[in-house]
């Protein structure tokens, strides 16, 4: 089946995706209830979408379209606080970081849907070890084109997201040094990684979706796992690689960030992107995965070294006036306060430490979601 | 020779564990039986009524270790109570308090219909209503179960047993007071009993955390401390003739609500748990004879038939009002068939039980071995038909 042609949207328009744990309040361990959640969420409108996902420990949560900060923000709280009523209805607790600490991928669940069962059939248990939680950013584009552009142009900025929203240090009751552990499960999957280098969609089209699809190894857009894929169902760009923060608002800072980055990089002050920039791109990868906001990255086009905390500062302050048109200045702000604070990650190490326990930590996971 | 039969006596136990543990496993591994129907047959089987390798007094350990076993899971459903639930969502405690009232009327409608004497009726109603929290946590471990129907088994079986216990005592006070007319004795019979062990259950549940603190134990690793509290609480309430149950669970409830953290990987208190559940479920089914089983037959049918209605009618009805699908409310109700009745009987009797009395409540053998086999498959399918177990 051809690729369908990309749709149209309002460019810099906002869609936010989370993806979610769903937690036994008995040992704090992953619990299989989204088809409880699901039917009880069914009774009544939901602010969003809300849909299962290939576990049946996880859930996912879709805002609709947005423009600006305020109004994401109102909608993810309203999810948020829809969510909690519900759970605390069925016993549920959820909340949000890149992975729950002690899960074991083995005890958990396919949910019953074709899709999934067929993806389960395929990676085998590569499926279960994909309870991994993520947060997803839509960024509307006026045209396929522009969509190739900011795709490519955002290479260098992946490394910020990945730090900024680091909140998987812990996999399989272990710490695993790494502030995003997610992505590592991420990278098994053979249509990982990021995208090939084009800039004119009807390329992309032509020269190598019809390939790819040609060889049999992909029917849809679905079955790339890119860090930024398009999605010309939805005439955005998808920013793939954050893990699900431990907050609704420090998700919606995020959102907004890429949303006033991908402004200032429409107006192309910056060098063009080009093939080389991808030199460097696994290694930044790497250390935003590995040490966060602590990490160094090489800048693509001088190759100079730079601390990951300094290049966020200063990309923070040159999109200021794109901040202030979008109105999304206290997400900005948010953002900076997180360069002080430290990332999730640090947060729940800290909680592990004064806890003493991982059950403790996704106890204050519990608890941080709720505030 | 001579020396094989003490030798076979003192074996006995532990032989009879190695039978069972086997049937266990073949009938799960060939039928995907449930391990705790495989035990309780082979309890009934080899009791001294029917092919008598076990003694037929039981010692006063083995009674011990039974409530011992009973307790220690007890403790982990206390455990994963939650009543902060109860208060959030009330339709909970409400269709637990509806299938255990319907379930005391319909099984004293039945009894007194088959013209039992009305203490006797009222005794067994109130045992009646309890549906064996033991039996759920072993088959939702076994089964490796997790969903609404699972956790509300979990918190109605664990419910509703308390308040079996709850008032089983006290009728069992006003008994008393009815034949002796001692009004100390008979508050002492229920009462007393009833706030001493939940007192001490309180208690354990705060000497628990300063043991581990005084150890240095990290957190990780304490299932080994609430254990041993455990079974000091289980011997210090049997030797008092307190009520066991009432206290581990008192003190599963209070560890969970103080925060105290249990490893995952201990669920079902591994081995030991194990081993213990083994033990409990054949010493349940070797109090029977098969003369008792047969001649209940009549009453025990429609004993259980009058409990499986009431439940299923009490918890279906409040289960979308609560919050989930009516099929899955419907098939909790199923699911609790298992009745603990017989060992809370054994166990929790006082020495104010006139031996007498204990013979009149033998209707509930043939519902009780029944129970004890049939019990778990009915868990085991109804959480398999409310799709929550994992497929193979």
């Amino acid at each position: 089946m051809p690729l369908e042609s990309f749709k149209s949207s309002q460019s810099l328009s906002l869609g936010v995706e989370l993806e979610l744990q769903l937690v036994s309040l008995s040992d704090f361990d992953l619990t299989e209830a989204s088809p409880d959640m699901l039917e009880l969420l069914r009774r009544k409108p939901f602010p969003g979408t809300v849909t299962p996902e290939v576990t049946e420990s996880m859930i996912e949560i879709a805002t609709d379209v947005h423009t600006g900060h305020t109004t994401l923000l109102a909608q993810l709280r309203q999810i948020r606080d829809t969510l909690l009523q519900a759970g605390d209805r069925l016993n549920i607790g959820i909340c949000g970081g890149g992975t729950h600490p002690f899960q074991h991928w083995s005890e958990r669940r396919i949910f019953q849907k074709p899709r999934f069962l067929e993806v389960s059939m395929l990676y085998g248990y590569l499926t279960k070890q994909f309870t991994i939680f993520g947060q997803h950013v839509h960024v509307g584009c006026a045209s396929a084109d522009e969509a190739l552009y900011l795709l490519h142009a955002l290479n260098r900025y992946v490394p910020h997201f990945i730090a900024l929203s680091a909140s998987s240090p812990f996999v399989q009751g272990n710490d695993t040094l790494f502030e995003s552990a997610r992505l590592n499960s991420v990278f098994a999957f053979p249509l990982s990684g990021r995208a090939p280098f084009m800039l004119r969609w009807e390329d992309f089209v032509s020269q190598y979706f019809a390939k790819m699809e040609f060889t049999g190894v992909v029917k849809s857009m679905k079955d790339f796992y890119w860090d930024i894929r398009p999605k010309p169902e939805y005439g955005t760009i998808e920013l793939r690689v954050c893990d699900t923060p431990l907050s609704v608002e420090h998700a919606a800072a995020l959102a907004c960030y890429l949303q006033a980055l991908c402004s200032y990089l429409l107006q192309r002050r910056e060098p063009p992107p080009a093939e080389d920039d991808y030199l460097v791109y696994n290694y930044n990868r790497f250390q935003a995965c590995r040490f966060g906001l602590s990490g160094t990255v090489v800048h693509p086009k001088t190759y100079e070294q730079l601390p990951l905390v300094d290049d966020i500062a200063s990309v923070l302050e040159r999109i200021q006036p794109q901040a202030e048109a979008l109105g999304s200045t206290a997400a900005l702000q948010h953002i900076s306060q997180t360069l002080k604070e430290g990332s999730d990650a640090r947060q729940l190490r800290l909680e592990h430490a004064s806890r003493g326990s991982l059950e403790g930590v996704v106890d204050s996971a519990l608890q941080r979601f709720r505030q | 020779m001579n020396q094989l039969v003490p030798l076979l006596m003192d074996a006995a136990w532990p032989i009879t564990i190695l039978v069972a543990w086997l049937a266990g496993e073949y009938g799960y591994q060939l039928a995907k039986l449930p391990r705790l129907s495989a035990y309780a047959l082979i309890g009934f089987l080899l009791a001294p009524g029917q092919l008598g390798l076990l003694p037929q007094t039981q010692s006063g350990m083995v009674l011990l270790i039974a409530t011992m076993a009973f307790s220690l899971i007890l403790f982990e459903c206390g455990y994963r109570i939650n009543l902060r639930w109860l208060l959030v969502n009330p339709w909970i405690a409400v269709s637990s308090l509806a299938e255990s009232g319907l379930c005391f009327a319909a099984v004293y409608f039945v009894l007194t219909a088959y013209e039992q004497p009305m203490t006797n009726a009222l005794l067994l109603s109130a045992l009646a209503m309890a549906s064996s929290p033991a039996t759920m946590v072993r088959v939702i471990t076994e089964s490796r179960s997790s969903g609404q129907a699972t956790e509300r088994l979990l918190h109605l079986s664990t419910m509703n047993t308390v308040l079996a216990v709850f008032v089983f005592k006290i009728i069992l006070g006003w008994a008393v007071l009815q034949t002796s007319g001692n009004i100390w004795k008979a508050a002492y019979n229920s009462l007393v009993v009833l706030a001493a062990s939940v007192l001490l259950g309180l208690l354990a549940g705060m000497l628990a955390p300063v043991l581990l603190r005084i150890t240095k134990r990290a957190s990780q690793d304490s299932t080994l401390a609430f254990t041993i509290v455990l079974l000091c609480l289980v011997a210090l309430t049997y030797g008092m003739r307190l009520s066991p149950v009432l206290a581990a669970l008192t003190y599963g409830v209070h560890a969970r609500h103080r925060r105290m953290v249990l490893n995952s990987s201990q669920r079902g208190f591994g081995a030991l748990g194990e081993l213990f559940s083994i033990l409990l479920f054949v010493f349940i089914s070797s109090r029977l004879t098969w003369p008792q089983v047969v001649a209940g037959a009549s009453l025990g049918l429609a004993f259980i038939l009058a409990r499986q209605c009431a439940k299923i009618l009490g918890i279906g009805l409040f289960s979308h009002a609560s919050g989930i699908h009516w099929r899955k409310g419907l098939l909790i109700g199923l699911a609790c068939a298992p009745t603990p009745a017989f060992v809370i009987l054994v166990l929790e009797q006082t020495n104010s039980l006139s031996s007498k009395m204990v013979d009149q409540l033998i209707p509930l053998a043939t519902a009780t071995l029944a129970l004890e086999i049939l019990g778990p498959i009915l868990v085991q399918w109804s959480l398999a038909w409310a799709h929550e177990t994992p497929k193979p």
